[in-house]
Parts: C-alpha cells; structure tokens; sequence
C-alpha cells in the first residue's frame, strides 16, 4: 500500500509538472489578442504600424472566421480575445447576434456610413468588396453580359467558373441576391448555374480568374480586387470587370464588408477602442482597405485608382446586417439547391 | 492489492492499477461523452431531417472512400512489402526506408501539393499538355479519386509496415511442402501466402480505414464531403453543435462496427507453428527482376515521397531566397516539435496503466478499457477538440488558455496508438519473469521499475514514436485548441496555404518531414538489426 502511494504521488507530481508546464504561455502578456480571419499579409502590415504609433503590442490569432467565431462563443469570458477581425459582414453580424461584441462609442463610429456597420455600432466595417464577373475579353461573351443572373443561361454551360459552396463570400452575395431579387429568383439562377459549372468547382477565387484569363472558361462570379490582382501580375491578361445589374430596375451590384468588433469580455476596451480608432482613422483606412484593393468605408477615402471609384455605380440595397441574419435561409437554399 | 496471476475472466476488484487505467479511460472518454449528450438533445424529427438529408450522401461518399483507398494501399502496400521482404535486391534496406518515408507527409500537404501540380501551369500540368497538347482532360482532384489518390499515397505506408513484418517470419516449410505436392507459385500465394497475411492486413486495413473516416485535412482541401468534414461545417458554418454531434454519433457506430468486423474476421482463422520462427530467406533477384522491382518501388517512391519533396524543396529555395525564413519561422518550428514532444510523452505515460491492467489481468473490465481508450480513433478531430474545449471551460477554467487542452486532446486522439503498442509488448512477456521478482521480495512498483519497463522498451519507443509522428502532423484539433497566437507549422501550412503562399507553405512541410525522420530512425531500429 505504501508504495502504492508513492506511485499515485510520483505519477501526480509528474502530471502537475507537465500541466504547469504546458499552462506556462497561459500568463500572456499586455498585448491586445485580435481573432483575425483575414489574410496575415493584409493585417500584419497595419498592425505593425499601430504599434510603433502607439506601444501597444498586439497578437494576431489567425484562422477561418467562422471557426474564430465559434472559439469566442464557446469560450465566453474566458476568452483571450480583445477584438474579432472578419471578412465578412455576415460573420460579424451573427457575433452581434451572439452578443459577443461590445459596442463602440457612437462618437467613434460616426466617420462609417451607417449602412457598414451594426446598428448598436457593435460591430464596424472596415473595407468594402464587390462581387463582379470577371469576363474573357477575346470570348464571344466578351460584351453579352450585363446580369448575375445572366450566368444561369444554359449557353454558358461549361463556361462558367464559380466557387464552391462554402465560401464566405459567395454565401454573402447569395444572400443579396436571395433579398433583392425573391427567393424564387434566386433558386432558379442556382439551379442554372449549377447546371452551368457542371459539377465542377473551383476552390479559390484566384483560380476562376486565371481560368478566365486562360479561355479556359468565359466568364467567372468573383470579389473584384482578385481580378486587379491578377492584372497587377499579368497586365496584358485578356480579361476585365463587368459592375453586373446596373440598368434602373435592376438590383444593382453586392457589397459585403470586412469589419471589426470589440470582445464582449476584453478587459483590454480602452486600448481596443484605440486600435478600432486607428482603423477608423483616414490613414488606417487608407492603408486597411488599399492592401487589397478594396473600398473604404469611410467617407472621403478613396480606393486604389484602379478599382472603378464608389459611388460611380449602382449597388443592391441591402444592409450588411442581413447578411448575417439571413446566413442560415440561404445556406438552407443552397444546400436545397444541392450546389456543389 | 491481488496476488492472484490466474487469469480470471469476470471476478477483479479495484486495485489501484485498475483505478488508474478507468481514469485514464474516463479522461479520455470525454469527448465521446460530449457526443452523446449533445446527440440526446436531437429531437425525433430532427433526426429524421438529418437522415434522409445528409446521411445518405455521407454513408455512400464515406464508405466509397474508405473502400477505395483500403484497396489502393492493399495494392500498393502487399506488392511492396512482397517484393522487399522475399527478394534480395540492391538498395533493399533503401526501399524499406522509401516505403516509410511517405508517412512523413501529413494528407492535408498531399492534397495541398497535387492540386498545385496538376493545375495547368503546374509540374504535371505541363507534363499532361506536353504528352497530350491540351489541357482538357487534365485531371481534377476535387471527386471521390483524388481524394482516393491522396489517402492512398498517405496511408498505404501503414499496410506496408504490418504486412513487411509479417512476411519476415519463415512460412517456407509450409510453401515447400505445397510446392511438393504440386501447388504452383501463384496457388502458393494465394492459398498460403495470403491467408497467412490476412491478420496483418486486416490491422493494417483498421488502421488505414480509421484514417480515412477521421482525416479532416484532405477532404476538407478537397471539398469532398464525408462525415468528418460534414460534421466541421455543421459546427463551424451553422453553430449546430446538436446536428454535428449526431452525425458524429453516426460516425463511431460505423468505426465500431468495423472494427468488430476486423476482430471477428482476424480470430476466426489462427495459425500455429510447432517450430520456432525461423527468419524468411530472400531469394536473390537477377538483373532483371532487380530492374522490374526498381521500377514499381521507384514509381510508388516517386509519386508518393519524390514528387512532393521536390516540390517543397523548390519552394522553400524561393522562400529562403527571399528570406521568409525568420525567427517567426523557427518560433512555429519550436512550438510544433514541443507539443509533439508533450504529447507523444504524456500519452506514453497515461497508456501505460490501460496496457498493464488489460496485459496482467485479461478480464473483462481490462478489455471493455483497451476498446474505450480506441474514442480517438473514431471520432474526428473537430469534434476532440470540441468536447475537450467545452470540458475545460466548464470544469477546469484555471487550466484553459495554455497548452494543457491542447496537449490532452491530442493525447486522446492518439492514445490508442500508444495503448496498442505497449499492450502489444507486454503481451509477448511471460509473466513469470515477474512472478519471479515479486517471490524474491520486490514491490509491485520495484518490479514494474526493473523488470517489465525494461523488457517492453521497444514496445514503449514504438508508441511514443507513433504518437509523436501524427501530433506532429495533426491540424484540426490543434486549430481550434491552441493557445492565442500560437502557430505551429501545420497550422501555418493550413493558413498559409489557403492564401496560395506556396513559398511559405513549402518550408513549414519541409520541416514537419524533416522533424520526422529522426524518430522515423528509431521506429525501423528493428528493421536494420534484422537486416
């Protein structure tokens, strides 16, 4: 029995010493901890220069939005996270939604067109995207379309490239779709451009324009900045953008936003409203939104010069909040639909 | 605590051995637990959306799956093993090695690396439109053969380890004695060689299979839709934490009920020799056959290790040129080999007790233990990380934040592999070696010290080793579990890859396969001193 003891003693001291090990990186430090679901390359920049302006040391805990959405819920106010970074205003809503944010001070917020940002100004948009086509201009569909929903039509089978159906952004612009055009609508031109991308997907926005650019297919659904990314690489590219929806009746083009929150339990608020203030601020917009090519929110900041300037065209009326709201009505469409 | 050594089958008392191994069990028993509770919050008709909505599909895009790529590294794996444990070839111990290598790489890589390749400006890309001068029927990944290819070419390595030493034991006197009365080489294979393999291929196909209905990486790159990815995105896209637990219900019974089958078809049939083994003699391969075998092993080894090293390799030069290779870089390196380490040690540890009690004991509670500790096996990553995550927070806030949930749900995952193991050793020692210690005085915990630890070391280097190689390798869990800010490299290759940064991809795969190798060394010792 002694040395029983003596086992479970030694056995625990070895257990304690490996937890207390491995709780070590628990104690961390002042930095500010943002849950970013956006691309390392565009953040790390912009953080970088928040910190030589202010001191305030920031970790970046990258990942896919929706899993970093999921972490916060579940971990409540255990969390680590002083602020959620998403690139996708449906993500950000559904936090809201959650009550996981804390809303910022309305004063702070004002700069953002209301549209761009959550009601209770729990959450703000930084950078706005457009979903475009991207179109072969040596094809025979160089200049025949003018309409998202133009894609459904069966003479494009095979011709058309899409993402598959998990994508954030390709969720977003159903849900726009599925509002300003009827659900009806919507799952018919699903159907159609299921039928057109015969079965086969692609897995990343980049890949349909260069498929574009190949001939390979005529025309692609996409965020706009990925087609200037493209030409910046390959400037003699055969492809442009078509702004789609842009006669009077028509729906305009959609808009998805990607945005901040403040942690709901960040003890961190003042030093957090800093960095949201910075983002806010004309240089941090500048520099959040021209680092991929996207438009900033904030009134007056104008995009790269490349990208056709807001305001130039039409865009659907649909608040950014919805997108969150009505994720699940279109995931259901989606999968009803049985896209790939 | 008992004295008694006579196997008995239904009569034990807790004795603190097997208090700590129900520990352990319980502990790891966790995230099943999370399962089924969560799945007893479904209502009636919930279940009946989920079954006639999504199980269909998934049962059929699983199991197609599954059976495929058993067959595939049955293919790949026997004809390998065959060839290296029977024929005497040049470069023979090379190809052993070869053979292992593709372990190394984790699936999520493969598939990361063949989609790159086969794009039309990729290495077999080109290749296809130069052989073909059209890039029409290039082929795509994203179906139920790339995934095939991918799980193949990652886990086919598993059939061959089991099958390689399966075949080193002699079989010779029973072939002579077919061969004399009449039975031709290929009848010699088929009904003596084969049936005498199919217990080390029905292990290796359970572990193989096992693989597939749990990978996350692959299927998740390729968009293909099984069980474990359906399950992450039920969780992840919907918050529908009750509809994934179901499904992951789903998906134990379907491991359970296969890993009955593999029991139930590996006892039915045993083989017995009189003789003590003798080690199988290779017949020695003229030039030809030594350039027939060469070709099938050098096109595995190509397709399997060659193509992807060379492709992290060119990457990494670009990434070292242009020195993305920083301090960041060699943080992630750290992070991941200390979690392995932790992990791999830690599961050493806590096996231990489960292994001893169902070894010593053979009764019923050590057997119900041996299975209960197999959970992380059959369930997916996302969904250990998930029930651990709740666990921690709800009853353990203090320890939540650093590494220890981390390291305790790749614990979990991977302690079967360390359980199997060292029961595996402990099995092959006579217990009288420890009868014997105890007659001449020494305490229980005196023996376990200086007798059985001793004897089942290559056993115990064996499960650390296993455990090291696949937390090295592991994703999901350790997305969703790690602690802020902390990278580890498949979690860089994951991120850096879905952002088409193949230049920092590249190096973070370099040096999972690199990081590897040393262990890999200690797992084939065996294989050089038989050699």
């Amino acid at each position: 029995m002694v040395l029983t003891m003596k086992a479970k003693s030694t056995l625990s001291a070895l257990l304690l010493g490996v937890t207390l090990f491995s709780a070590l990186p628990a104690v961390a430090g002042e930095a500010l901890v943002i849950y970013s679901g956006r691309s390392d390359k565009f953040v790390k920049p912009v953080i970088k220069v928040f910190t030589e302006q202010t001191g305030i040391p920031v970790t970046l805990h990258s990942g896919k939005s929706t899993a970093l959405l999921n972490k916060l819920m579940l971990e409540g106010a255990a969390t680590s996270a002083d602020l959620f970074l998403s690139n996708d205003a449906g993500n950000l809503q559904k936090g809201s939604d959650l009550d996981l944010f804390q809303p910022v001070n309305a004063a702070l917020a004002a700069p953002i067109a209301a549209n761009y940002r959550a009601s209770d100004n729990s959450w703000i948009g930084l950078s706005a995207r457009a979903r475009v086509l991207v179109v072969n201009t040596e094809g025979e569909w160089a200049n025949k379309l003018d309409s998202v929903f133009d894609l459904a039509d069966p003479a494009l089978k095979g011709k058309l490239g899409i993402t598959n159906s998990t994508n954030g952004s390709y969720i977003a612009g159903v849900t726009v779709y599925m509002l300003a055009a009827g659900k009806e609508k919507t799952r018919q031109w699903l159907e159609g451009i299921k039928a057109n991308a015969e079965g086969k997907v692609f897995n990343k926005h980049s890949k349909i324009v260069k498929a574009v650019a190949r001939g390979k297919k005529q025309v692609g659904l996409v965020n706009h900045y990925y087609i200037y990314r493209h030409l910046a690489k390959y400037p003699e590219a055969p492809i442009k953008i078509v702004l789609p929806d842009q006669g009077p009746k028509d729906i305009g083009v959609a808009w998805n936003v990607a945005g901040v929150a403040i942690s709901r339990h960040s003890k961190k608020r003042a030093q957090a409203e800093k960095l949201v203030a910075f983002l806010i601020s004309e240089a941090g917009q500048k520099m959040f939104a021209e680092m991929n090519m996207e438009y900033p929110t904030r009134d007056g900041v104008s995009a790269a010069k490349q990208v056709p300037p807001a305001g130039s065209y039409k865009v659907a009326d649909v608040p950014m909040a919805e997108l969150g709201r009505q994720r699940d009505a279109t995931l259901d469409l989606i999968e009803a639909v049985g896209m790939p | 605590m008992t004295t008694a050594t006579r196997p008995r089958l239904l009569t034990f008392h807790f004795s603190p051995l097997a208090t700590l191994a129900s520990l352990v069990v319980l502990a790891a028993a966790i995230p099943l637990l999370y399962v089924v509770w969560n799945s007893l919050q479904l209502s009636g008709p919930q279940w009946a959306g989920l079954w006639t909505s999504r199980l269909p599909t998934l049962l059929w895009n699983t199991l197609s799956l599954a059976l495929l790529v058993a067959i595939g590294s049955v293919l790949l794996g026997v004809s390998s093993a065959w060839l290296i444990a029977r024929r005497e070839f040049a470069g023979r111990r090379l190809a052993v090695w070869l053979m292992v290598l593709p372990l190394t790489i984790p699936t999520y890589v493969f598939a990361h690396i063949y989609t790159t390749l086969l794009e039309d400006d990729g290495w077999l890309g080109q290749l296809w439109i130069a052989l073909f001068d059209s890039d029409q029927y290039l082929p795509d990944l994203f179906n139920v053969w790339g995934a095939t290819l991918i799980l193949t070419l990652a886990g086919f390595s598993y059939v061959f380890l089991l099958a390689h030493s399966a075949l080193g034991v002699s079989t010779r006197s029973l072939e002579e004695a077919a061969r004399i009365q009449g039975a031709s080489r290929a009848e010699v294979f088929w009904r003596i060689n084969l049936p005498l393999l199919r217990p080390a291929i029905a292990a290796a196909l359970a572990v193989v299979v096992l693989h597939v209905l749990s990978d996350f990486g692959a299927v998740s790159m390729l968009q293909y839709q099984t069980f474990t990815l359906s399950i992450y995105l039920q969780m992840s896209g919907r918050f529908n934490y009750q509809a994934a637990a179901g499904l992951s219900l789903v998906l134990v019974l379907l491991s359970l009920t296969f890993l009955l089958l593999e029991r139930f078809f590996r006892s039915r049939q045993r083989y017995y020799s009189t003789r003590q083994p003798r080690r199988q003699l290779r017949r020695r391969a003229n030039m030809l056959e030594t350039g027939l075998i060469w070709g099938w092993l050098g096109l595995i080894t190509l397709l399997a290790f060659g193509l992807p090293l060379a492709w992290m390799l060119s990457w990494s030069w670009v990434a070292w040129q242009e020195q993305l290779i920083d301090a960041e870089f060699w943080g992630y390196v750290r992070n991941s080999l200390l979690v392995a380490v932790l992990a791999a040690s830690v599961a050493l540890v806590v096996a231990l007790p489960v292994a001893l009690y169902h070894a010593r004991k053979r009764n019923l509670l050590g057997g119900i233990l041996l299975q209960l500790s197999s959970v992380g096996f059959v369930l997916p990553g996302p969904v250990i990380a998930l029930g651990i995550l709740s666990f921690f927070l709800a009853q353990l806030p203090l320890l939540y934040g650093g590494m220890t949930a981390l390291v305790i749900a790749l614990v979990i995952r991977f302690l079967p592999l360390a359980v199997q193991s060292q029961d595996a050793a402990m099995a092959q020692l006579t217990p009288s070696l420890e009868q014997a210690s105890r007659s001449l005085g020494a305490g229980p915990l005196e023996t376990l010290w200086h007798i059985t630890l001793p004897m089942i070391r290559g056993g115990m280097a064996t499960a650390w080793v296993l455990v090291f190689i696949d937390a090295l390798k592991e994703l999901p869990a350790t997305l969703i579990l790690r602690p802020t800010g902390f990278d580890t490299l498949p979690v860089r290759i994951w991120i850096e890859a879905s952002e088409e940064m193949l230049e920092l991809a590249a190096p973070a795969a370099l040096m999972l396969v690199i990081g590897t190798l040393p262990v890999l060394w200690i797992l084939l010792r065996g294989e050089r001193r038989g050699a």
